[in-house]
């Protein structure tokens, strides 16, 4: 079966004359986690029905297993009850007219498996979330975090193809979450399935993926692992969706095979760049607060830019620093050793593994 | 791997097979039974020829049922009670929803399931006990009001315009406003109502100047609701109007046809002209509604209400309920049991005034059991014909995927609209002009089509509110699960809704009993149902059998309501529902 176990490709999908989900394309290694991350209303949840056949793609071509399940443009489209899905929703659906046991069962007995089986396997199923005892359990009686475990309970049962997970995460309160979340990483280890997970949770998807893929207005901005999309963000968007950023401008400078930006007076950062940036560019350099550190006035090294402090906030278990860069106002997080006074010239240090340059 | 085998289905053909198949096969369905009908008779009042024969076009039944004064006369009694009526009437079920939902008034549970069962009694049996009170010659009050001082003659009247009025104070209509109105004014977020109270307003002010406001347009909607509900009204200006000659359109169309030979053309002349009435206070009552959505949901959160403090007034309330509940649901209902088992009605003097004789009689008339027969059949029927073309309506209209929901919506509000007596009269063209005579005219296959048809608004929008309240996520995970579609339809959708299921056949099979309006043009002697059995019982001056079997009628529906109501039979509140699928969806 090779490397790509899904083969989203291209894939359009339009309400009226808007599309909210425009040529999206990516693939699903067999036992990848594998996360759409992305605000409210960008694509992200459709692209999942899609996959599940929720929704009717216009154009492009959907792949699983080598299977194709929709391709409008030759006419075909798998329906929902025959793609060997697993999906948990967002608001977990689970029937209230059928007990746990019940819920858990319903996808082995539309297979038509024995009646033996499907007692062994419901139980088992009900194990892994951690309900074993709760089998005759009304499902109407369950918290909101045991009804997350029963719809994964439901979506597993049948070692489904792909997992699919609609913000199982969000319904539930911040202690319970962070606990799911680690659950979850752990289930998803110990059944090696494939699972394409839908988050607007930028913390969620870094801490559970194997790859992100950042949507933004239905198209996909990026996708890599968490260290690539935070570390690297290819737009500013992506980096600003996935935390803090650090932004200053500047002037490409190109010389002998290295490259650098000018930060207008204020120092230099080396960065990468490819073709896209030509000598002379105008620029923005985006790198995270936390890889850049704050040194008292001094001689400036490589990668260093001066900057006044305008502010400083106490937080507690560290200061915040407002500073001013070349004109422009930058926070920044450091220790409380040594602090700088209001006023104080300082010098940043950037980290050049940890540094993007975007064109303005 | 087994599932490589599935064939891809085309595009083109699921879509087909699916939603727009099923969506076309009931738009189909509704434009043969109820565009077509009223096609058909807005032709046919230009057709001189009676129904069957070989058509002759003309103005003739136009210029013939306009030059009758009598015509213009009913359509203005039509709109005169109507509007008389709706003063009090609603008046009435404001106060009494107010009562209930926002005061401290003492048993407001009692009065609300008061209301609900009697927005159950039908008005037939109830119009015939006020004759039994207040008829000249025999009337109960009339009698003891003949000991009073100075009173000569008769005092009340019950064939008279104010007779018409008083009956309809205690008929359906009043309580179903109560029914509608309770929960909009338990509804509204209590936060407006503490916000005055906090600036300074007492308890009056808030109501008349936050409360009622607020909820204005909300009581207008019902107002013109009941309005429209009171221009169909038939059963009581038939039996109470006829021997005064007072004509409403329903029961004018009811006397055209009654002619001997029937004068079908009159009828739909008159017919028409009032549907082009109702569908023009029909466009508006909906523009208005909809221009005033941001108004209606004036839902705050939850349902924490600052109840009024009644101090003792709060027993004025409850009494002068209870005062209006006795006089226009008790006192008839006694009279009924009394009338039922008397002589002869009005002689309390006679050595033994009482018998049984009247039930005997009743339980061994053949016609009796016939029509008992034609009824359960009739109301069986449409009980079951309704919730399944309804529920797959109201699915199709949930789901939000149809190429053309608002004709579908609009076929399932025609019947609102069009009052019984009206969509007969066009489905008895149908019947007659088509090869469906044999199976349609005069049977009881005819009738419940009928009804079915006129059910159509509650139990669609009941079938529709439930679907939409389930949310497509718990059918989508059945689908995603591996579930076919009619496993999905038989296993968790059918199940979920079975609540509102029982209620839409309850109601439809207890509004198929009650009829009169929707069979009275339609059945014939082997297909009579209870409720013509009862208006010929009426008419022919057996008030005492009718007393029995309006009783009769009366206790099978309360029966059914009752226990219906275990089933989750609540109508307006759906709150309250047993199956609570909201808990698991998101805050």
């Amino acid at each position: 079966m090779g490397n790509v176990l899904l083969d989203f490709s291209n894939v359009v999908k339009r309400y009226g004359d808007t599309p909210v989900v425009d040529r999206i394309s990516f693939t699903v290694a067999p036992g990848e986690f594998f996360t759409l991350l992305g605000p409210s209303g960008c694509g992200k949840t459709t692209t999942l029905r899609l996959l599940a056949g929720l929704e009717t793609p216009d154009a492009g071509e959907i792949t699983l297993q080598g299977r194709c399940l929709a391709a409008p443009d030759r006419g075909i489209l798998v329906p929902i009850d025959k793609r060997n899905m697993g999906m948990v929703f967002q608001s977990y659906a689970i029937w209230p007219h059928l007990t746990v046991f019940e819920n858990v069962a319903f996808p082995l007995r539309v297979r038509g498996e024995p009646r033996a089986a499907i007692k062994k396997r419901v139980q088992e199923a009900l194990e892994i979330v951690g309900l074993g005892h709760l089998g005759q359990r009304g499902s109407t009686e369950l918290s909101g975090g045991q009804q997350q475990r029963v719809a994964l309970a439901r979506a597993i049962v049948y070692t489904p193809a792909l997992l699919l997970l609609d913000e199982p995460l969000s319904n539930l309160d911040v202690k319970l979450r962070e606990q799911m979340r680690a659950e979850l990483q752990a289930l998803h280890k110990r059944l090696n399935l494939a699972v394409v997970y839908v988050t607007h949770d930028q913390a969620e998807a870094l801490a559970l993926s194997d790859r992100i893929a950042v949507v933004n207005q239905g198209r996909l901005e990026q996708v890599g692992t968490p260290a690539e999309v935070y570390e690297r963000p290819h737009t500013r968007f992506v980096g600003d969706f996935l935390g803090r950023t650090v932004i200053v401008k500047g002037t490409m400078r190109k010389d002998a095979g290295q490259t650098w930006v000018d930060v207008q007076g204020a120092g230099r950062i080396a960065v990468r760049a490819d073709g896209a940036f030509i000598d002379g560019a105008e620029v923005r350099i985006l790198s995270r607060p936390e890889d850049v550190t704050l040194l008292p006035m001094g001689e400036l090294g490589q990668n260093q830019v001066t900057a006044t402090v305008e502010h400083v906030a106490y937080m507690g278990d560290h200061l915040e620093y407002t500073v001013m860069v070349a004109g422009r106002i930058l926070i920044l997080p450091a220790s409380k050793r040594n602090p700088h006074p209001i006023g104080a010239d300082v010098r940043l240090a950037f980290d050049p593994a940890r540094v993007t340059a975007l064109l303005q | 791997m087994s599932a490589m085998t599935v064939p891809a289905v085309p595009n083109i053909w699921l879509k087909l097979r699916g939603f727009r198949g099923a969506e076309l096969l009931v738009l189909l369905f509704f434009a043969v039974v109820m565009a077509l009908p009223i096609l058909f008779m807005l032709v046919g009042s230009f057709n001189t020829a009676a129904p069957g024969e070989t058509p002759v076009y003309g103005l003739e039944n136009w210029t013939r049922a306009f030059s009758d004064p009598q015509t213009l006369s009913a359509l203005w009694m039509s709109f005169l009670f109507s509007v008389v009526r709706l003063i009090p009437s609603l008046t009435l079920s404001v106060i009494v929803a107010w009562l209930i939902a926002r005061t401290d008034m003492p048993g407001g549970h009692t009065v609300e399931f008061l209301c609900w069962f009697a927005f159950f009694v039908p008005d037939f049996p109830l119009t015939l006990a006020w004759i039994l009170l207040l008829d000249p010659h025999f009337g109960f009050l009339n009698s003891v009001a003949g000991y009073l001082p100075f009173v000569t003659g008769p005092l009340f009247n019950p064939y008279s315009f104010w007779g018409i009025v008083w009956v309809h104070l205690g008929t359906g209509g009043i309580w179903l406003n109560v029914m509608l109105l309770t929960p909009v004014f338990r509804r509204l977020g209590a936060t407006l109502e503490e916000a005055a109270r906090v600036s300074g307003a007492n308890t009056l002010t808030t109501l008349w100047r936050i409360t009622f406001p607020v909820l204005s347009p909300m009581i207008l909607a019902i107002a013109v609701l009941s309005f429209i509900k009171g221009l169909e009204s038939f059963n009581t200006e038939l039996l109470l109007g006829l021997p005064a000659r007072i004509y409403v359109y329903g029961t004018r169309i009811y006397d055209y046809l009654r002619q001997e030979p029937p004068a079908y053309g009159e009828a739909t002349a008159l017919g028409s002209v009032f549907l082009l009435v109702l569908f023009v206070l029909a466009f508006f009552y909906r523009r208005y509604l909809q221009g005033k959505k941001k108004f209606t949901v004036v839902t705050g959160q939850g349902y924490s209400t600052l109840r009024v403090k009644l101090g003792k007034w709060r027993y004025v309330a409850i009494g002068g309920f209870i005062l209006w509940f006795t006089v226009m649901m008790v006192l008839p209902l006694i009279f009924l049991v009394i009338g039922s088992f008397m002589r002869r009605y009005g002689f309390f003097n006679l050595s033994s005034p009482f018998t049984l004789a009247h039930w005997q009689n009743l339980l061994g008339d053949p016609l009796f059991i016939g029509s008992l027969k034609n009824s359960l059949i009739i109301a069986s029927t449409t009980a079951i014909l309704g919730v399944l073309l309804y529920s797959v309506v109201g699915y199709l209209l949930a789901s939000r995927r149809l190429a053309a929901p608002a004709v579908l919506e609009f076929f399932c509000w025609l019947p609102w609209v069009i009052p019984g007596i009206l969509m007969s009269l066009g489905l008895l063209w149908i019947f007659l002009a088509t090869p469906l005579r044999g199976i349609l005219y005069g049977t009881v296959w005819g009738i419940a089509l009928a009804l079915t048809i006129h059910d159509s608004p509650v139990s669609t929008q009941a079938f529709k509110s439930s679907f939409l309240q389930l949310g497509p996520d718990l059918e989508e995970a059945a689908r995603v699960s591996g579930a076919s579609w009619r496993y999905t339809y038989l296993r968790i959708l059918l199940p979920l809704v079975a609540p509102v299921a029982v209620t839409v056949a309850m109601l439809n099979f207890g509004s198929a009993l009650t009829s009169i309006s929707t069979p009275v043009l339609l059945y014939s002697a082997e297909s009579r149902p209870l409720s013509i059995l009862l208006l010929e019982y009426s008419f022919t001056g057996e008030i005492e059998r009718a007393a029995a079997l309006g009783l009769l009628i009366t206790a099978i529906i309360c029966v059914m309501m009752l226990v219906g109501r275990r089933f989750g039979l609540r109508m307006t509140n759906p709150q309250r529902q047993e199956v609570k699928p909201g808990v698991g969806q998101p805050a």
